[in-house]
């Protein structure tokens, strides 16, 4: 039986000495696939994956160098470009997009060695924290599949939880990997804002889309990191990356860890609440210094968050027009029709929501009351953090105020929605780095995940400190 | 008519001379290329495709900013924006552009015309990409697409509205034109749309304080039509005022064929753009340094020349001609600072017989075989009475197809001319001695004659005697003998 | 009394070119007037003096140089355009377009 849940770094020892082919890892991936379909994490194979492996395979026979990642199997969230195959963001509109170019960071994980073998499901553009938004059908929970898997990255989130490959890479414009990491048991890294190229990612919210894995370790999660990030020239808003590896080895002193008091109160769940107080407790206990710490404007950020995110997305979304690619409405008679009636039927809801939303605040006569007063409450989060980091390493709360939640429950009430990233998208509009790491389970067994931020590019200490955390709250997360 | 003034400010879009466009690696030059074969995932507008700004744009547009005189605006800090709008040539869905923070702030022009120069303020000057290009066939219910102009480079010009009359319109267009190509900023070449004029005209009763309502008249591609647009609307605006009616706010167009303005949008329908801060490209931070670079990169604006050519002398009207193009200006002030004492003659040639040369020629001055030193030396020749203005201009076409120096060439074809009065005099004696009759006649009193004797003198010397010398020469002799 | 009306809802479904019919304009505005209401706590803080934030890198002055992309990078008209619902002689076709 050929076990993908083994960490990559053994996988990719594995196979490099020859342990294991990627062609095994491969075909058990897909076996793997095949088998839990009915969670629907996956919308589409990768054709080209099992040629892939074979090639790797030949290098390894011929004593030819790989990469780090070699014969590792991954799947990708379906709103990142690849070659030989679609490309649609889980969205009507993009149904029939095959991309002609390949996005960096698929690139990258497969210049070391890596193998997509699937591309997964999501809340149609990245809108939704249930991948109920999903225009080809919901993911369900890989704990209980009568609960939502989070979202918007549910299918990448399910595919690692249910062993559908070694690791998943995925987005987070507000908390699409960190929340469904949290709803379905598994970690999720989200970069600092710029460490990872969105060059041939389909945006968002330009201003906060990120990318970073979902895996099953911290360890795993920083060897992920070390292969994507870099500054990249086709993408002017990368960073330089540190020229030190990523990885969990970082040690820091004796730096305090901040537990956010704002993220403790009013709308948590009080088992989210117990659960991550129960974390503190074993922190504590280890001699580790956890002090409450109010950052005051993070009561805004929800607010913030769903104006300047829906003004960048009603203009990210303007180049769907059913005229250079993707659907377009067949019975349009006029210009005017192509545009309004492919638009039309080619979004879902919540993506024309946030469309109209967006359009809203950025209109004539709106702009200064809303998207410049929320530019401007950005600049009070970024301040409030900043102030933090002064005193903290690390910040830490709950991931999300609530745990995975049954299918169809707040499919229609945006609002309700919008409410399970009331912890993540300040982060988000702050740039900062944050990683979700299980911490517990509710006494219905659902997965509860506990956050850890740190200041921009402070990577190598969150890493550390995560996984660090994960060690400590080992027993507590095996169901 | 006369109780109406005219207020016109110009809007002018110039592509950058880039090697590549704007935001992406493609070639910006698409004028002969198939139908998008310049295009990348970038400038298609392609999901999750970024933009990564051109670096030689910024220095463009420092360089245009430095000769609009807004030197003092361009230290600081700039950054793009999006414009959105939906349109079949506009692959994103919106354009990059320059809202608030354009990269060019106030500055100004100082337009010749005759005796009657002028100044228009300029408000601003932004850099933003260019749209695709449609094509709409004949007959046809679709358009086409092409989107190899896509993210083209622009720099947009907005005047003041400091321009009174349709003469003054043009001379504006005219003296930017030449300006952007002076500092290098763009090929400004008007066929292929380089250069486009939106055109704002309202009119208002004389002394009136309030402007009056205005229109704009899109994408004039040459100054004819910016003149003619002026008159037009002028006429029409006051027409429809004395007939008690309202003028209407709206874009129009220009018909050449039919030579009247059209309405095309009124403000009813006019956009509502929802600009915002460009997330995908940082913002810009000009130094110093780098505005003292594009300094460095200014050898001349058009106001050097007409300075150089005031002080050699020269007639302002035929100094514009000159000006109008830049490599034979360039070339007159070379010859200018090589040798002062020939500029005159260099600019009689230059825009005189060279461009029939050049022409006949079907090549370019660039492109022919001449140097200014070499101009120079044929004006030096004709000054110092070695060469006639007729071989000088023979020479210089010689010298056009291959420059072997003035002075040898000249020898070669035997086109200098015997300024030596030794030489000379022995073919005057020559001459005399072979025809007594006529010497025998002027002596009678005959002056005449005198004009077949020189010519008789120029043939025995094979047409290289200086004329002017033979005739002294002559005259000396003949009454000499007279005594 | 919802915060956006109908007539604004189909206002900016126009600008966003998206068509709505009647019933769901008037849906839309009562969902949409939910997220406004909702953002609009914004409206009590006071941001006098506050700089906005649009980029959070502190990135300046990134840009390429001038040069022409290698042909490697090169992706065919073909490829780029094999996405277009319709198209004729290299050329993206649409709905005519009023003139
Ligand atoms: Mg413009
Ligand atoms: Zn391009």
């Amino acid at each position: 039986m050929i076990d993908v849940t083994r960490p990559i770094a053994e996988l990719a020892r594995a196979v490099q000495s020859g342990e294991l082919t990627a062609r095994q890892l491969v075909e058990a991936c897909l076996a793997a696939i095949e088998t839990k379909s009915s969670y629907h994490a996956v919308l589409e194979l990768n054709a080209a994956a099992l040629g892939q492996a074979d090639a790797v395979d030949t290098r390894i026979v011929a004593g030819e160098s790989v990469g780090v990642l070699a014969g590792v199997p991954f799947i990708a969230k379906d709103n990142f470009l690849t070659l030989g195959g679609h490309t649609t963001a889980a969205s009507h509109i993009l149904k029939p997009f095959e991309a002609p170019y390949q996005s960096t960071a698929i690139a990258k994980l497969e210049a070391a060695g890596a193998i997509m073998v699937a591309k997964a499901n999501m809340d149609a553009f990245g809108h939704g924290s249930s991948t109920e938004n999903s225009d080809f059908g919901p993911t369900k929970n890989p704990v209980d599949p009568t609960m939502v898997p989070g979202g918007s990255s549910g299918g990448p989130a399910a595919a690692v939880a249910l062993g559908l490959c070694s690791f998943a890479v995925a987005t987070d414009t507000g908390g699409s990997i960190r929340q469904p990491a949290s709803f379905s048991g598994v970690v999720g890294l989200k970069p600092t804002y710029g460490l990872v190229s969105r060059y041939g990612v389909v945006a968002m919210a330009s201003s906060t889309d990120t990318i970073g894995p979902l895996t099953r370790s911290v360890a795993d999660a920083a060897l992920v990191l070390d292969v994507m990030s870099g500054q990249d020239p086709a993408d002017a808003t990368t960073i330089e990356r540190q020229a030190e590896p990523y990885t969990t080895t970082w040690r820091s002193g004796k730096a305090k860890i901040g537990l956010i008091k704002e993220y403790l109160g009013e709308g948590i769940d009080p088992e989210v609440k117990a659960a991550t107080l129960a974390a503190v407790a074993r922190f504590r206990a280890a001699g580790l210094d956890v002090e409450e710490v109010s950052l005051p404007s993070l009561d805004l950020a929800l607010a913030c968050y769903y104006i300047i995110v829906p003004a960048e997305i009603s203009s990210n979304l303007s180049r769907y027009d059913g005229i250079k690619y993707g659907y377009s409405a067949p019975e349009a008679k006029t210009l005017a029709e192509t545009y309004d009636l492919t638009r039309s039927q080619g979004f879902g809801a919540e993506a024309k929501r946030r469309i109209l939303i967006g359009t809203y605040v950025l209109s004539s006569g709106y702009y200064d009351a809303y998207y410049k007063k929320a530019q401007a409450v950005r600049t009070l989060l970024i301040q409030d953090f900043t102030k933090a980091f002064e005193t903290y390493g690390v910040l830490i709360g709950p991931t999300s105020p609530i745990t995975a939640f049954p299918l169809g429950q707040k499919a229609h009430d945006p609002l309700a929605m919008y409410l399970a990233d009331l912890c993540t998208v300040a982060v988000s509009l702050v740039g900062a780095p944050a990683i979700s790491i299980p911490s517990g389970h509710t006494k219905a067994g659902l997965p509860i995940g506990l956050q850890l931020i740190a200041a921009q590019q402070d990577e190598r200490r969150l890493l550390a400190a995560a996984d660090a955390a994960e060690a400590l709250l080992q027993d507590r997360v095996v169901a | 008519m006369r109780d109406y003034e005219l207020v016109v400010g110009i809007e002018t879009h110039v592509q950058l001379s880039t090697k590549t466009k704007l935001f992406c690696g493609c070639d910006n030059d698409a004028r002969e290329a198939a139908p998008n074969t310049k295009i990348c995932p970038v400038c298609l507008g392609l999901p999750g495709a970024l933009p990564v700004l051109n670096a030689e744009a910024v220095r463009l547009a420092l360089r245009a900013g430095l000769a609009l005189n807004a030197e003092a605006t361009l230290v600081k800090k700039t950054k793009f924006d999006r414009k959105n709008y939906f349109y079949p040539d506009l692959p994103s869905g919106y354009q990059i552009t320059q809202f608030d923070q354009p990269i060019v702030g106030l500055g100004h022009v100082d337009v010749p015309m005759g005796d009657t120069p002028f100044r228009v303020g300029i408000t601003r000057a932004h850099m933003e990409a260019d749209a695709g290009k449609l094509t709409h066939p004949e007959g046809a219910d679709y358009s086409l697409v092409d989107y190899n102009r896509a993210s083209t480079p622009l720099l947009e010009i907005v005047s003041e509205p400091d321009i009174t009359s349709a003469a003054q319109a043009k001379a504006y267009a005219t003296e930017l034109h030449n300006l952007m190509r002076y500092a290098g900023v763009s090929d400004a070449n008007l066929y292929y749309g380089n250069m486009r004029f939106d055109v704002n005209v309202s009119v208002r009763k004389v002394g009136a304080k309030a402007l009056g309502t205005r229109t704009e008249t899109k994408n004039l591609n040459s100054f004819k039509a910016i003149e003619k647009t002026v008159d037009y609307e002028y006429a029409r605006q006051v027409e429809v005022l004395e007939g008690g009616g309202t003028i209407v706010q709206e874009t129009r167009g220009w018909d050449d064929t039919k030579q009247i303005t059209y309405s095309q949008r009124t403000k009813e329908d006019a956009m509502d753009y929802r600009y915002f801060p460009e997330p995908d490209l940082p913002p810009i931070v000009i130094n110093q340094h780098m505005v003292d670079a594009a300094m460095g990169e200014i050898e001349y604006l058009p106001q050097d020349i007409r300075q150089a050519a005031a002080a050699a002398d020269l007639p302002p009207r035929e100094v514009e001609v000159l000006i109008a193009e830049p490599t034979l200006a360039a070339l007159w002030y070379q010859i200018n600072i090589e040798n002062p004492k020939q500029s005159k003659f260099a600019f009689n040639w230059l825009i005189g017989d060279q461009i029939k040369l050049a022409e006949s020629r079907g090549q370019t001055i660039a492109e022919s075989d001449i140097s200014s030193l070499t101009i120079g030396m044929v004006g030096s020749l004709v000054a110092e009475g070695k060469l006639s203005s007729t071989n000088a201009k023979v020479l210089l076409a010689h010298l056009w197809d291959k420059d072997g120096g003035a002075m040898a060439v000249a020898e070669k074809l035997g086109l200098l001319q015997q300024s030596d009065a030794g030489a000379i005099e022995a073919i005057v004696d020559g001459v005399i001695a072979a025809h007594l009759e006529p010497v025998t006649q002027y002596r009678a009193g005959e002056i005449k004659v005198m004009g077949f004797l020189v010519g008789q003198v120029m043939k025995a010397s094979k047409g290289q005697a200086n004329p002017g010398l033979a005739g002294e020469v002559l005259k000396r002799k003949l009454e000499v003998s007279d005594e | 009394m919802s915060k956006i009306t109908i007539d604004e809802v189909k206002r900016i479904a126009a600008l966003s070119r998206i068509a709505i019919t009647e019933a769901e304009a008037s849906a839309m505005a009562v969902e949409l007037g939910g997220i406004v209401e909702f953002v609009e706590q914004l409206q009590k803080v006071d941001t006098t003096g506050v700089e906005p934030t649009s980029q959070v890198t502190g990135l300046e002055d990134v840009w390429r140089p001038d040069v022409i992309r290698a042909k490697a990078d090169n992706i065919s008209q073909l490829d780029l355009l094999r996405n277009a619902p319709q198209q004729q002689d290299g050329y993206v076709k649409v709905r005519r377009v009023m003139q």
